[in-house]
C-alpha cells in the first residue's frame, strides 16, 4: 500500500511539473500557404443574426477572391479563448472584435500590423474610423469594418401626450425626463415611470460607457493627451466635475433615473424601455431591431442628442479586422480586410433586417441611405459622422474604463459622495493606471 | 449443487488470508499466489481510479499548476511570460481594493455560514418525522438547493425591486417601513446579498442536519424529559451536542462554499453599487479575465486557495483535538 501511494504521487508531482513549464519563445513567422483556409473568429452569439450575417459575408469574399474561410462565432469569454488559443502559438487567422480591444491585443503582440498599401479601399475609409485602429505608436493594427455612435430614443406617444418638444439642450433633456417621472406619461395614474433608463452597473464598465457621452458633450474627458502619446487624468477638471454634477442630480436630486440602475447591466436597462418604465434611453443603432419588434415602430423615435455645455459629442464605437500573428496565409489575411472595408463588403454587411454585421458603414462611397431607407439609421450615421468621438488609442483602455465606471457607480449610488473627494482619488487611480501602461505625463 | 460446494478450497483460503500480517512464517509462496488472487495486484485500485485521476488531473490538478505558475509571471501567452518573483503578490496584497473584497468575503462568509445553519437546524427540528406529507414539504423547501443559482439571482432582483410596488417593498410597506433600496443602495447590499445566500443554503444543511438527527439516541429525549427538561432544554442539551460531528463538517462545506462566493454577487450586483460587495472571486474575475492582467489575478486566486486550506486544516484540527 505504502509503495503503491508513493508511485501515485510521484507520477501526479511528475505529470504537474511537466505541465506547468509551458513557456516558450513566441511564434516565429509561419511558413506561407495561400490556399490554407483563413480561420474568422467573431465576438456574436453562436447561431444568432450575427454569425448569419458574417457567414453571408465570408461567402461572398470566398466568392469575389477563392480565399476559403471558416467561421467560428463565440459570444461568452471571447478575450479568454483567444488567450488559451495564444497559449497554444495557433491564434485564427483573422478577429472580428470591438475596436476597444486593439491596445489589449497590440500589446500582448498578438496582432500583424497592417500595411494599408495592400488594402485598396483603404483610402475610401472615413478618417476617424481608420485613426480608431491605429496603436499608440500610430500604426494600423485594426481596420474597423463597422461604426456605431449613441442616439436619444425618446418615447413619442408620451412626449406628445405631455406636449413637449424633442430637447435642445441639457435643459431641455433634464425638463423631459422630469416630466416622464412625475406627470404620469402613460396615464395609469400610477407613479411608475422615470425619465431616462441607464446601465449603471460596473459590469464590462458599463457605467462608463453610458457616461462619456455626457462627459464627453460637457468638455471633460476621463484622460487627456499631452503630447507625444503620455497622457494624464482629467476627472477634476472644471468641466468633468461639471458634467458628473449634472449627470448626479438626475439621479440624486431629480431622481429621474429607473431604479437600481447601478446594479443593472444592458439587458434589465433596455427591459425598462420596452416596458414602458423609462423614456429616454441614450443607445447605439443595434437595439433598433429589438424595439421595433417588443415596443413597436411607432413608439418611439431616434433623434440627436442635444448639444451639452460644450457641443454634442457622443460615444463612437465599432468593431475591426484584426489580422492575427503566426498566420501560414497573409495574403488571404490581407484580402479579407480589404474586402470587408470596401464598398461591395460594407453593402452585403449591411444587409437584412437583423443580421447584419455592418451598423454604420465606414466606406466614404456607400450611402446609408441607398441600403438602409430608413431615416432613424441616418440619423445615426450623422451622429457618428458629425458628433462620434472614440475612446483614446492606449495599450490597454479597459482598466480606464472600469476604474471610471466604479467611481460614477459609487456617486450614483450614494447620494452622500463628496464628488470632488471622489474624483481626486479617481484621478490618482487612473494616474496609475497610466504609469503601470507607461504613457503617464511626467 | 450450491456455490459453497463448487469451490471448496475458498473458506479454507480465506482462514490465512485475511489478517493482513507481513510476517506469515507458515504460509510460503502458495499461501501468497493465494493471497495475491483475492487482494489483487498493488495497482489494481489505481486502475480503477484511472478514470477520474485522469480527469481530475486534466481538468483540475493542470490548471491549478498553471495559475500557480502565472502567479509569479507576467503572463503573455504569445510573446511568452516572463517571471516577476513574488511582484504580483505584492500588487496584490498591496492594493487596497484586495483587502477590502477579502473583508466583505470574510463577512459574507461568516453571515451565510452562521445564517444558513441556524435556519437549517430551525428548518430540521420541525420537519424531523416520519409523517407523509413531511416528505412533500421538505421536498418543497428543499427546492432553492435545485434551482440554478443564475434564475435564483433574477428571482431576488425581482423581489428586491427597489420601489414602492417591489415586491418585498411592499410587504415592509404593510408594517410601515419605507422602501428599501436592498441590492441598490451600498448600506444594504451585503445583507441583501447574505440574505439570498442564507435562503439558498439553508435547505442544504437542513437535509444534512436531517440525516444528522436519526442518529440522535431517542432514549436520551426519553431520559431528558421524564428529568422535566423543557423543549427548549431538549434541544441544547441532547439534540446540539448529538449532531456535534455534523455540525463541524457542516461548517467546513459551509465557510468554503462562502469564501468562494461568486456567482450571486456576480449576478446580483457585480460587487457594486459603490464596491460595498465586491468579493475575492469578483475581483480576481475582473483583474484576470476583464482587465487581461492574469499574473495578478492568478496571485489573488492562490491566496485564496490558501485561506480555504488553512481554515480547512484548522477546522480538522480542531475536531480531532476535541474528539481525543
Amino acid at each position: 500500500m505504502q509503495r503503491s501511494h508513493w508511485i501515485g504521487a510521484g507520477f501526479l508531482a511528475s505529470a504537474l511539473v511537466l505541465t506547468s513549464c509551458t513557456s516558450g519563445p513566441a511564434g516565429v513567422d509561419a511558413k506561407q500557404n495561400s490556399k490554407a483556409p483563413l480561420e474568422l473568429w467573431t465576438r456574436t452569439t453562436p447561431g444568432g443574426p450575427g454569425e448569419k450575417g458574417t457567414l453571408k459575408l465570408a461567402a461572398a469574399f470566398q466568392k469575389a477572391t477563392g480565399f476559403k474561410v471558416k467561421v467560428t462565432a463565440i459570444f461568452d469569454d471571447f478575450e479568454t479563448k483567444l488567450q488559451q488559443r495564444a497559449a497554444q502559438k495557433n491564434l485564427p487567422d483573422i478577429v472580428m472584435n470591438d475596436v476597444t480591444q486593439l491596445g489589449a491585443m497590440h500589446s500582448q503582440g498578438l496582432l500583424r500590423e497592417i500595411d494599408l498599401d495592400r488594402i485598396k479601399s483603404a483610402d475610401q475609409l472615413i478618417g476617424q474610423g481608420l485613426d480608431s485602429g491605429k496603436s499608440v505608436d500610430g500604426k494600423q493594427f485594426g481596420l474597423p469594418y463597422s461604426a456605431q455612435a449613441s442616439a436619444l430614443l425618446i418615447r413619442k406617444d408620451w412626449r406628445e401626450k405631455l406636449k413637449l418638444e424633442v430637447p435642445q439642450s441639457w435643459d431641455d433633456f433634464s425638463a423631459m425626463a422630469s416630466a416622464f417621472t412625475t406627470e404620469d406619461p402613460d396615464g395609469d395614474g400610477k407613479k411608475n415611470t422615470f425619465g431616462l433608463a441607464a446601465p449603471l452597473s460596473t459590469k464590462r464598465g458599463y457605467a462608463s460607457w453610458y457616461f462619456s457621452n455626457f462627459l464627453w458633450a460637457a468638455g471633460g474627458d476621463f484622460i487627456t493627451e499631452s503630447g507625444n502619446g503620455t497622457y494624464k487624468p482629467a476627472m477634476t477638471t472644471k468641466a468633468s466635475l461639471e458634467a458628473v454634477r449634472w449627470f448626479r442630480d438626475l439621479g440624486c436630486e431629480n431622481k429621474v433615473i429607473q431604479p437600481g440602475a447601478v446594479t443593472m447591466e444592458t439587458p434589465p436597462t433596455n427591459e425598462t424601455f420596452e416596458a414602458g418604465r423609462t423614456g429616454m434611453f441614450v443607445v447605439g443603432p443595434y437595439l433598433l431591431p429589438r424595439f421595433d419588434e417588443t415596443l413597436g415602430k411607432d413608439k418611439y423615435e431616434v433623434v440627436p442628442m442635444p448639444k451639452g455645455p460644450k457641443d454634442a459629442t457622443v460615444l463612437a464605437e465599432g468593431a475591426s479586422v484584426y489580422l492575427m500573428a503566426g498566420s501560414e496565409n497573409r495574403a488571404g489575411q490581407d484580402a479579407f480586410a480589404d474586402f470587408a472595408v470596401s464598398a461591395e463588403g460594407q453593402k452585403i454587411g449591411m444587409q437584412g433586417d437583423t443580421g447584419f454585421t455592418v451598423q454604420l458603414p465606414v466606406n466614404k462611397t456607400v450611402d446609408i441611405s441607398e441600403v438602409r431607407p430608413d431615416p432613424r439609421w441616418n440619423t445615426y450615421a450623422e451622429a457618428y459622422r458629425d458628433s462620434g468621438r472614440y475612446a483614446p488609442s492606449i495599450p490597454n483602455w479597459t482598466p480606464v474604463r472600469q476604474t471610471t465606471a466604479e467611481t460614477v457607480n459609487a456617486l450614483m449610488a450614494d447620494c452622500d459622495l463628496d464628488t470632488e473627494a471622489k474624483l481626486g482619488e479617481l484621478d490618482k487611480q487612473l494616474a496609475d493606471i497610466l504609469k503601470e501602461q507607461g504613457i503617464a505625463a511626467s | 449443487m450450491s456455490l459453497d460446494q463448487a469451490d471448496p478450497a475458498a473458506p479454507a483460503a480465506a482462514g490465512p488470508a485475511a489478517p493482513k500480517s507481513g510476517g506469515q512464517a507458515g504460509g510460503g509462496a502458495a499461501g501468497r499466489r493465494r493471497s495475491n488472487r483475492r487482494a489483487g495486484r498493488w495497482w489494481t485500485p489505481w486502475l480503477f481510479l484511472a478514470p477520474a485521476l485522469l480527469l481530475f488531473l486534466y481538468f483540475k490538478f493542470i490548471p491549478m499548476a498553471n495559475a500557480l505558475t502565472m502567479s509569479f509571471q507576467d503572463v503573455q501567452p504569445y510573446l511568452g511570460s516572463s517571471w516577476v518573483g513574488t511582484e504580483n503578490y505584492s500588487t496584490v496584497l498591496h492594493s487596497e481594493g484586495f483587502r477590502e473584497a477579502a473583508w466583505h468575503t470574510v463577512v459574507l462568509a461568516a453571515g451565510q455560514t452562521a445564517g444558513s445553519m441556524a435556519l437549517g437546524l430551525a428548518l430540521a427540528l420541525l420537519m424531523e418525522g416520519q409523517g407523509r406529507r413531511l416528505g412533500f414539504i421538505r421536498s418543497a423547501a428543499f427546492l432553492p438547493v435545485v434551482v440554478p443559482i443564475a434564475v435564483v439571482a433574477e428571482l431576488w432582483r425581482i423581489m428586491y425591486h427597489p420601489t414602492e410596488d417591489g415586491m418585498l417593498n411592499g410587504i415592509l410597506g404593510l408594517v410601515g417601513f419605507g422602501p428599501s433600496g436592498f441590492i441598490n443602495d451600498p448600506d444594504t447590499s451585503m445583507a441583501s446579498i447574505m440574505v439570498t445566500g442564507i435562503w439558498r443554503g439553508a435547505p442544504y444543511d437542513m437535509m444534512i442536519f436531517l440525516a444528522g438527527l436519526t442518529s440522535v439516541d431517542r432514549g436520551l429525549y426519553e431520559a431528558a424529559k421524564v428529568d422535566g427538561a423543557s423543549r427548549t432544554q431538549r434541544v441544547w442539551h441532547v439534540t446540539v451536542p448529538g449532531l456535534r460531528s455534523v455540525f463541524s463538517i457542516l461548517f467546513i462545506l459551509a465557510a468554503i462554499r462562502g469564501l468562494r462566493v461568486f456567482t450571486e454577487v456576480f449576478l446580483l450586483t457585480n460587487g457594486g453599487p459603490d464596491g460595498s460587495t465586491e468579493v475575492v472571486m469578483t475581483l480576481i474575475y475582473k483583474l484576470g479575465l476583464e482587465q487581461n492582467r492574469l499574473g495578478v489575478g492568478a496571485a489573488g486566486a492562490v491566496l485564496l486557495f490558501l485561506a480555504t486550506l488553512i481554515l480547512t486544516i484548522v477546522v480538522h484540527l480542531l475536531r480531532r483535538r476535541e474528539s481525543k
